[in-house]
């Protein structure tokens, strides 16, 4: 799974993989469960920021897995930004579910310091579009990039994020927004 | 497209608007909506197909990131949970002897993944066959009826599944994918027949499915009794005269 020459092959069981599981394979299921599990609890860790949350949104992102794995269309995403985009969807869908996270410490918005960006990719399958998304990312200003960043990363409200960055919520979303919009401008231009 | 310059707070008093919806899926997507906002965006993705595809526009450009997480491993218990969740068990976990039978379970659960897998891979560019087309028409199921051999690791678990074609004198190994060998050494596959001493076929991959070509002096020992097996060896040299590294999965073949 790590090195990259075997990517694509790697890529590619895991897509018939999906197509056994959608077929109602368990075998494959489990298959599918060895290969994936590592990168998703990945995600829902840092996410949930919370071992024993991380775990039951694991759980339920294998449950959703097994009964919509039809849904997922080989020929619109790679298996694993489908399923990785899962279990993100999953965490925020619990988080919202939880008290607003007011334990986390306030984020300083540095003006000048730049985000580490994207880390050297091993999921290959998204290198490419790392890339891009990475160079339009650092266009966009520091203050927008950075929120959009924890807020992918990190699973935070509007709300959240203008307590922890103690500045207007007003404020906080029109960052964001216009970070966004400008995001879309730059990778499809 | 154009960037609308919306007022930060009320996005409300225009609420149609296209750039509006556009905004709305990033921000469903990027997950910054509140808990009652959030509910109604998603009631749109089920109601609204044009809205649906904004969103999966939007997934699709934040994809990338999603490979910046670090992997971890969660505790084995959150698979027995998952299955519990699906129904599949009905013994509850803490029956003694529990983490044995899923080993067991696993491991036959492996080799059937792998044999639907090996099929599925088999099945659709199917080998040009040397016999004449016009009698085949249902040829395709005879390739995909072979039984699969699997080369299990010592703790049961399925290393490779391999599918004997004694005619063709060709071996199709499809590997559980691995993680490459901490010291470069790479897998061998030697075929091993009753009495005999080991015989190289060649490296195998740990991720992707190929067919190893038996040499015609050894498709003799393609049959019942023979073993094959997978030692860790130096890169160089291979096929080597015998092997010199760890068996790292091995299994009787199944013909």
């Amino acid at each position: 799974m790590s090195d990259v020459s075997g990517h694509n092959a790697a890529a590619a069981s895991l897509e018939a993989l999906m197509a056994q599981v959608a077929l109602g394979n368990r075998a494959a299921f489990e298959t599918l469960y060895r290969s994936t599990a590592d990168k998703l609890f990945g995600i829902c860790l840092r996410v949930m920021n919370q071992r024993a949350e991380a775990e039951e949104v694991l759980q339920e992102v294998f449950t959703t897995v097994w009964h919509k794995a039809a849904q997922f269309d080989a020929g619109k995403a790679g298996a694993m930004s489908w399923l990785g985009t899962l279990a993100r969807n999953k965490c925020i869908d619990r988080l919202r579910t939880l008290p607003l996270r007011t334990a986390f410490g306030p984020l300083e918005l540095a003006a000048e310091v730049a985000d580490p960006g994207t880390s050297p990719a091993q999921q290959v399958e998204m290198l490419t579009e790392g890339a891009r998304l990475a160079r339009c990312l650092e266009e966009l200003e520091p203050r927008r990039r950075s929120l959009i960043r924890e807020a992918f990363f990190g699973g935070f409200t509007y709300e959240e994020l203008a307590t922890r960055v103690q500045a207007p919520l007003g404020s906080i979303k029109s960052w964001i927004r216009r970070g966004l919009l400008q995001l879309r401008a730059c990778l499809e231009p | 497209m154009s960037t609308p310059s919306l007022p930060p707070e009320d996005r409300g008093a225009s609420a149609t608007e296209p750039p509006d919806d556009e905004l709305l899926a990033a921000e469903l997507v990027l997950g910054v909506l509140g808990t009652a906002e959030r509910r109604a965006a998603q009631a749109r993705l089920e109601s609204d197909p044009q809205f649906a595809a904004r969103a999966v526009r939007w997934e699709r450009r934040l994809a990338p990131w999603l490979a910046e997480f670090e992997p971890a491993a969660p505790p084995p218990l959150v698979w027995a949970q998952i299955r519990q969740r699906l129904g599949w068990r009905t013994e509850p976990p803490s029956a003694p002897g529990w983490w044995h039978s899923l080993v067991l379970w696993r491991a036959a659960a492996g080799v059937a993944a792998f044999a639907a897998l090996a099929l599925w891979l088999t099945r659709p560019p199917a080998p040009p066959r040397p016999s004449p087309p016009v009698v085949q028409a249902a040829g395709g199921e005879a390739a995909a009826a072979k039984p699969v051999t699997t080369l299990a690791h010592d703790d049961g678990t399925p290393g490779w599944l391999a599918s004997v074609d004694r005619s063709r004198g060709t071996v199709l190994m499809v590997p559980v994918p691995s993680a490459p060998d901490a010291q470069g050494r790479v897998p061998e596959l030697w075929i091993i027949a009753p009495g005999q001493s080991p015989r190289s076929l060649g490296q195998v991959s740990i991720n992707k499915s190929h067919t190893v070509a038996v040499p015609p002096d050894a498709r003799m020992a393609l049959g019942p009794g023979s073993v094959l097996a997978i030692t860790l060896e130096p890169a160089s040299g291979i096929p080597h005269a015998r092997p010199s590294g760890p068996v790292v999965a091995k299994g009787a073949i199944q013909t």
